[in-house]
């Protein structure tokens, strides 16, 4: 009897755990299911050289102007960098310049580097000779502020149309006495700057035939997609949090 | 004896010596290449001439273009022929090409993608399972009788192109080197490159890639990362992640100076970044023992190999101890290395002798140590083919090891680990698998995410742009 009884109890135990697993797998759709033990031997099988990786971080810290840091970087660990790190001291004298509100000297700055970065590329050059103007405006300039829009920048505006529209939007500036309620007040935010320097610093890169972009950056959007693209056909240990990288478990 | 000790060493996991890790490492060096395996995938080179529809064309003695002979009478001649391989599928895009030597008489070229049991005797696309581009009437066939109109006509003197987008899952027709369509890849299995001919005369090469293309496949294939990448950049990032990204990475290998360099800069610049425990990064486990690390990096990067374990044996005598080690192993054969670089060859032998000697019947060790013994069979060990040895990237694996085992010390250690990958490794890892298993998941189609390819790629768009 009591032999007979444990088999029933046994075999509800195994009926129990067929029903939980095909519960399981019906949650999970027809996905596949990777455990973490099977997800990291994957992990460890992928093969990434040490020095792909330094060129990665050297590509950073060059692209976002590290000068010094690329130095040291290059003595420490032996990466050499992709573009003559001179001309990053060049170009990021020409950002700082412009961060710092001084767009005359940057403009120099650029010309003394390339003449052709300006020549070739309009919207930038009306990008700064707008910056110009707002710098005037900022520091109560107003009739060389009305001087310059008329003389140097009116008639860019007439050749192209998004040209007058910005030309127009920046002089709206001067009719507010108030410019931190005026409608166009953003204009004098730091952000301006910001955009504006960051322009030309691509522009700079570019004439360098170097990416505008570090691609770090955009290896971690990648990561983030792949994780996307992945969830579609299988359950696996995710990283949700880049600045830990950890590695998390499945939730099925 | 030995080998016996090797055994429990290596597969009791949990008493891994984790310095084992980088003997991969080490081993990577060696081959140029290690991630560009997909090119090893076999590719069409030639036609078929055991399983083409013989009696009705003649293919040439080089077996790269076909003809038609006969008469045609009814829809059961074609002439038609395969590739002698299927397209290759790991990659992002499969093409080739045809020249029309001769349209005949009426002209009824195809060029398409059949499956393996295709009936030898019928135009792709009239089957189901196979489809083409027919230079007649510019109508595509995809499975039926019936065709569609699609591109235009194609004839005598004309080049056209076949392909296979894998990352659109299209088939996708040229004509003398402009795109004329796309349409849905919806077949399964091996898919073979076709061209059929069915008029008296009609003749036709086929390019497999040995000749340039009339269509310029390397700026398509960029168009169509690029197409993929302008749908990624839209994706956001948390703030400065990028940035901690680098400087954990700098913290973890001991990168020390750069580290004071890139946080100086950080501070100064417009707005100053600051990363800090606010956005999540952990820095405990890799601030640990910073200076003495960069100290033993430098060391063993300048070659100064006895100096090195000098230090170690002062520092941190456990990680020396085990002389059997693959830490030690590393800083020996780096010695070693060291001696030959100099030319001091006699001194070499003698220090192998005594310190690499007992690594010989070791499995794990023996590819490395017979490596490293072989720069002495050579003149100019440089140029060899164990000279990745020479290079700075095996000082480089050398002071990653004695890094890491430095970490592994730290009696704080959270994450048990942490201490073999930096974070950007681990992402860079989660990436490239994340990345292949999708890609096992899809029939083993597409491209994978290779970081040397990655880096490479931009490298060469940039020369051809410049």
């Amino acid at each position: 009897m009591s032999f007979f009884l444990s088999s029933t109890i046994d075999q509800a135990y195994h009926q129990l755990a067929q029903i939980e697993a095909e519960l399981k797998a019906a949650m999970a759709g027809s996905k596949k299911i990777i455990t973490r033990e099977e997800w990291e031997k994957k992990l460890n099988d992928v093969k990434i050289k040490k020095e792909d990786m330094n060129k990665l971080v050297m590509n950073f810290l060059v692209t976002e102007g590290y000068v010094d840091a690329a130095e040291k970087f290059r003595k420490e660990s032996g990466t050499e960098p992709d573009i003559d790190l001179a001309t990053i001291t060049d170009r990021m004298a020409v950002k700082k310049a412009v961060q710092c509100g001084n767009v005359e000297d940057a403009i120099e700055k650029v010309n003394d580097l390339n003449p052709e970065i300006l020549d070739t590329n309009p919207q930038l050059f009306f990008h700064l000779q707008q910056q110009r103007l707002i710098e005037l405006i900022r520091n109560g300039k107003v009739e060389e502020a009305l001087e310059f829009a008329q003389e140097e920048l009116a008639p860019r505006g007439e050749e192209n149309q998004s040209f007058l529209e910005e030309l127009e939007r920046t002089v709206a500036l001067l009719a507010f006495e108030d410019v931190s309620n005026c409608p166009v007040g953003e204009l004098l935010d730091i952000s301006q700057r910001l955009k504006t320097a960051s322009e030309v610093n691509a522009a700079i890169l570019t004439s360098q035939s170097h990416e505008k972009d570090p691609k770090l950056p955009s290896l971690l959007k990648m990561l983030i997609w792949a994780q996307n693209q992945l969830d579609e056909k299988a359950h696996y240990p995710r990283i949700n949090d880049l600045s830990t990288a950890r590695l998390e478990d499945p939730n099925v | 004896m030995s080998s016996s000790t090797n055994i429990t060493t290596t597969d009791n996991s949990n008493h891994r010596d984790p310095g084992l890790w980088f003997l991969e490492q080490s081993r990577l060096g060696s081959v140029p290449g290690p991630t560009d395996m997909d090119e090893d995938e076999e590719s069409p080179t030639e036609l078929n001439t055991i399983n083409s529809s013989g009696g009705f064309l003649v293919v040439s003695p080089d077996k790269l273009s076909a003809r038609y002979t006969n008469v045609n009478l009814h829809g059961h001649d074609v002439g038609v022929v395969q590739a002698n391989k299927s397209a290759p599928v790991k990659r992002l895009v499969y093409y080739f090409e045809i020249y029309v030597k001769d349209a005949g008489t009426k002209g009824q070229i195809s060029i398409g993608f059949t499956t393996d049991n295709f009936k030898m005797r019928r135009q792709p696309g009239w089957e189901v399972n196979s489809c083409g581009y027919h230079g007649d009437d510019g109508f595509l066939y995809h499975g039926q009788g019936k065709g569609e109109p699609f591109g235009p006509t194609y004839t005598s003197d004309d080049r056209v192109g076949g392909g296979i987008n894998y990352a659109s899952r299209e088939f996708f027709f040229t004509k003398n080197g402009t795109v004329v369509g796309t349409v849905p890849k919806d077949m399964k299995g091996p898919l073979y490159p076709t061209i059929a001919v069915h008029s008296q005369n009609e003749e036709v090469q086929v390019n497999f890639g040995q000749q340039p293309f009339a269509f310029d496949l390397k700026e398509f294939e960029a168009q169509e990362r690029m197409k993929q990448q302008m749908m990624i950049e839209k994706i956001s990032l948390p703030t400065n992640v990028s940035h901690g990204i680098v400087r954990s990475y700098l913290l973890h290998y001991g990168y020390e100076d750069t580290l004071n360099s890139f946080d100086m800069a950080s501070k100064s610049t417009v707005p100053p970044v600051y990363i800090a425990q606010e956005n999540g990064f952990d820095e405990q486990d890799i601030m640990y023992a910073l200076n003495q690390r960069n100290t033993l990096r430098q060391l063993v990067r300048n070659g100064e190999i006895d100096s090195a374990l000098v230090k170690l044996r002062e520092w941190y005598p456990q990680i020396v101890q085990d002389d059997k080690s693959a830490t030690c192993f590393l800083l020996h054969c780096q010695k070693f290395i060291e001696l030959v670089r100099v030319g001091a060859l006699e001194e070499a032998v003698k220090y192998g002798r005594i310190e690499l000697a007992k690594f010989f019947d070791l499995p794990v060790f023996e590819d490395i140590v017979q490596d490293c013994v072989a720069l002495l069979a050579y003149e100019r060990p440089q140029e060899s083919s164990v000279g990745y040895l020479l290079e700075e990237s095996q000082r480089e694996v050398v002071a990653d090891t004695v890094n890491a085992m430095i970490l592994s010390t730290n009696p704080n250690l959270k994450d048990s680990n942490g201490f073999l990958h930096s974070y950007l490794e681990r992402l860079l890892r989660q990436l490239t698998a994340c990345s292949l298993e999708r890609r096992s998941l899809s029939g083993d189609q597409g491209e994978a995410f290779h970081l040397h390819r990655v880096l490479n790629i931009c490298k060469k768009a940039r020369l051809g742009a410049s």
